[in-house]
C-alpha cells in the first residue's frame, strides 16, 4: 500500500528526526511499496511469532484510538499529528503478514482519510477566508447597531456586543439581499377582493322615495288611512295590547297560572294565533312577561311585576323556538278545550 | 424526510378515497402512473379539441401556479394534474408549454421544473431588478433578510455548513434559535420546515452523528433564483473587500452556469 503524506508539508522529515525521512530516499520509497529489508531468515520467525504479532496489533489499536480522541488536535493546522500518525502507520505496515493485521491497517486508513477530508476542507476556508463571526458583526453594523447606547439597554441585550438594534433592523438587510433574488412576486388580486358595501344600497332607497313623491300629492287622501297600519307602529301597538290583556287577566287572578296556549291560541283563525305568538315573543324578549312551567310542565305565562323589570340583568337569559301547524293548532284546541280567543283581535285589519 | 411522508400520506388517503371509484382514477393519484403521454398522443388529444378548450385549460393552469405561489411551496405534477388538468392530461405536454409562454409573455415569470425527479415546479422572476427605484413600493420581507444571511454564510463557507454554525451565526445577529424571535417567532422552525419545503434550503442529517447533527446546503430553489454573484457583491460591501478577493467563491459564481441563471452582477 503506497502512502502519501497528507497536509502537504514539507517540514515533516525535519520533525520526525528518529527515522531520518528525506525526500526521495531510495530505500524509503522502498520500504513503502510494501516490501521488507529484512533477510528471508528472518521473515519465517516474524510470520509465526505470536509476540510479535500482538505487538503490532495493539500498536495500530493505539494508532486508531490516538486519532479517534485526539481528533479536534489533529484537526488544528497549525501541527501535522495526522502526518505523524501516517508514518507511524507505514512503519508498522512494514511488518504486518496476516489478514487481521491488514484490516486494522485499513480501520486506520479509514480513519485517518475522514479526518484528512475534514483538514481539507478547511484549507478551503483558509485559502479564501470567511469568518462567518466577522460577517455577522458587519451586517450588524449595516443593520444600524447603536453602539454607543449602553447602560439601561444592558439587561436587554444578552451578553456579547451592547448596543440597540432598530427594530427595522431586518427590513434594511431584506431590502438590500432582495436584489440577490430572483422571486416572482407574489399574486395578489390589485383591487382587493370583492366585499359588499353598504353606502351603494343606501343612496338607491333615497332615490326610490324621491321618485314616487310627485305621485304622492294625487294618491294622498288614500295613503293616509294605510300609514296608520305601518308595519313598525303595527306590531307596537298589537304588542302594547297584548300587554293589556295579559296584565289584566292577571290581575283577575294573580294566583291562578294563565297557560300560554290558552293564551295565544286563536281557535277561529290559525293566523292570528301565529301573529299572537308573535307579538307575544317581544314581550318576553323586553323582559316585560315571563314564561314558566308549572307544575304539569305545562307552559305559562305572567307579566312581570313593575320594579321587578330589569333589561337582562338578575334575569337568566334564555332562549327557544316556538313552532306551530295548523295540526297542532287542532290538537291544542282539542287539548285545552280552547273555545274562544283570550286575545281580541284587532277591528281594522292591516295588509 | 418530513416531505416524502407527507407526499404518501396525501397519495394514499386520495387512493383509498377512490376505492369505489372506477381502476383509471386511482392510478390517476398515483404521480408514478402518470407517464408523459408522446408527442403523437398529444397531436390526436389536440385534434379532438378545440383552442378555446386548450386555452381555457392553459388559463386554469396558469392560476393554479399563481395562487400556488404565494406561499412559495413548489407545484407538484401529481397536484396539478389531479386538481386541474384531469381529462386533459393526454395533452399535458402542451399544456405545460402553452402555460409556460403564458408566464414567460405576459407575467415575465419563468416556469421552471426543479425537481426532474419527483417533477415540482416553480415560477421565477425573469426580469432584471431595475437598479434605483423601483415602481412599486412593497415593504421588504425580513424573511428575506434571514435567508441571506444562511444563503450567504453556506456559500461563503464552500457549499455546505454544519448546522451549528449556522446557530451561532444567528445568535450574533440576536437570533435565538430556542426563543421566540420578535420578528420571525419560532426561528427554528421557519428555517429547518419553512424554508425547506420551499426548497430554499437543504437541512440534511449527518450520519454517524450523535447527537443528531444536520448539514445546511442550498435547495433546488435557490439554486435557481438566488445569484451568488450578487451576494458575493453585498459581501465585498460589507467586508469593504474586492468580491475578486474570494477567489474559490467568485469563481463558483461566474463560472458555473447554474449559479449564474439567477442573473449577472456588474463586474467591478
Amino acid at each position: 500500500m503506497k502512502r502519501t503524506r497528507g497536509g502537504g508539508d514539507e517540514e515533516a522529515p525535519r520533525q520526525n528526526g528518529s527515522v531520518g525521512r528525506k525526500k526521495g530516499d531510495p530505500q524509503q520509497s522502498e520500504a513503502d511499496d510494501g516490501g521488507s529489508t529484512l533477510g528471508p531468515a528472518d521473515l519465517q520467525d516474524d510470520d509465526n511469532d505470536p509476540g510479535l504479532r500482538r505487538e503490532i496489533r495493539s500498536k495500530y489499536r493505539d494508532l486508531i484510538n490516538s486519532v479517534q480522541q485526539n481528533r479536534e488536535d489533529m484537526l488544528s493546522p497549525s501541527n501535522n499529528k495526522l502526518t505523524e500518525v501516517l508514518e507511524e502507520a507505514n512503519k508498522l505496515f512494514k511488518d504486518v503478514r496476516q489478514a487481521r493485521e491488514a484490516a486494522l491497517d485499513a480501520q486506520l486508513l479509514v480513519v485517518a482519510t475522514d479526518l484528512g477530508k475534514e483538514k481539507a476542507s478547511q484549507l478551503f476556508a483558509e485559502g479564501t477566508a470567511f469568518d462567518h463571526i466577522a460577517f455577522a458583526e458587519r451586517l450588524l453594523s449595516f443593520m444600524g447597531l447603536n453602539r454607543l447606547e449602553d447602560g439601561e439597554d444592558d439587561q436587554q441585550n444578552r451578553g456579547g456586543i451592547d448596543g440597540y438594534l432598530p427594530k427595522d433592523a431586518w427590513h434594511r438587510v431584506a431590502r438590500r439581499a432582495e436584489s440577490c433574488f430572483m422571486t416572482a412576486p407574489a399574486f395578489h388580486y390589485m383591487m382587493g377582493s370583492f366585499h359588499a358595501e353598504p353606502p351603494p344600497p343606501k343612496q338607491k332607497i333615497e332615490r326610490q322615495r324621491k321618485a314616487p313623491s310627485k305621485e304622492a300629492a294625487r294618491i294622498m287622501p288614500t295613503q293616509l288611512k294605510k300609514m296608520e297600519g305601518s308595519h313598525q307602529e303595527a306590531t307596537e301597538k298589537e304588542v302594547e295590547r297584548i300587554l293589556g290583556y295579559l296584565k289584566s287577566y292577571y290581575q283577575d287572578d294573580p294566583t291562578s297560572p294563565i297557560s300560554y296556549y290558552e293564551f295565544v291560541i286563536d281557535p277561529n283563525s290559525f293566523s292570528r294565533t301565529v301573529e299572537n305568538i308573535f307579538h307575544t315573543s317581544f314581550l318576553i324578549r323586553d323582559g316585560l312577561a315571563r314564561m314558566y312551567l308549572d307544575d304539569d310542565k305545562l307552559p305559562c305565562i305572567a307579566p312581570v311585576e313593575e320594579g321587578e323589570v330589569e333589561a337582562g340583568g338578575s334575569w337568566s337569559r334564555k332562549q327557544c323556538i316556538i313552532s306551530i301547524s295548523p295540526k297542532i293548532w287542532r290538537e291544542l284546541i282539542d287539548a285545552f278545550d280552547i273555545r274562544d280567543t283570550l286575545i281580541q283581535p284587532q277591528n281594522t285589519q292591516t295588509e | 424526510m418530513t416531505q416524502r411522508k407527507r407526499l404518501s400520506n396525501s397519495h394514499s388517503s386520495s387512493q383509498s378515497k377512490r376505492q369505489s371509484g372506477n381502476l383509471v382514477s386511482q392510478e390517476e393519484d398515483d404521480d408514478s402512473t402518470f407517464t408523459q403521454p408522446s408527442t403523437l398522443q398529444v397531436q390526436r388529444g389536440l385534434e379532438k379539441l378545440t383552442t378555446a378548450q386548450v386555452d381555457q385549460k392553459t388559463a386554469e393552469v396558469v392560476q393554479y401556479f399563481l395562487v400556488k405561489d404565494q406561499k412559495k411551496i413548489p407545484v407538484r405534477r401529481a397536484d396539478l394534474v389531479k386538481h386541474v388538468v384531469k381529462d386533459y392530461r393526454n395533452i399535458y405536454p402542451e399544456i405545460i408549454k402553452r402555460a409556460a409562454r403564458v408566464f414567460d409573455q405576459v407575467f415575465g415569470l419563468k416556469l421552471v421544473e426543479i425537481d426532474a425527479k419527483n417533477h415540482m415546479y416553480i415560477l421565477i422572476n425573469k426580469l432584471e431588478k431595475v437598479d434605483g427605484a423601483s415602481p412599486i413600493k412593497s415593504p421588504a420581507n425580513p424573511k428575506m433578510g434571514l435567508l441571506f444571511v444562511i444563503l450567504g454564510v453556506i456559500f461563503m463557507k464552500g457549499g455546505v455548513v454544519r448546522e451549528n454554525l449556522i446557530w451561532n451565526t444567528l445568535k450574533k445577529l440576536r437570533v435565538d434559535s430556542g426563543e421566540k424571535h420578535e420578528e420571525f417567532g419560532d426561528v427554528k422552525k421557519v428555517i429547518t420546515d419553512e424554508f425547506v419545503r420551499q426548497r430554499y434550503l437543504e437541512y440534511v442529517r449527518i450520519p454517524h452523528t450523535e447527537p443528531i447533527e444536520h448539514e445546511f446546503r442550498w435547495g433546488q430553489r435557490a439554486d435557481m433564483e438566488v445569484s451568488k454573484a450578487k451576494i458575493l457583491e453585498f459581501m465585498g460591501e460589507l467586508h469593504e473587500q474586492d468580491p475578486q478577493s474570494w477567489t474559490q467563491q467568485y469563481k463558483e459564481a461566474h463560472s458555473v452556469p447554474g449559479s449564474t441563471q439567477a442573473g449577472t452582477s456588474s463586474q467591478r
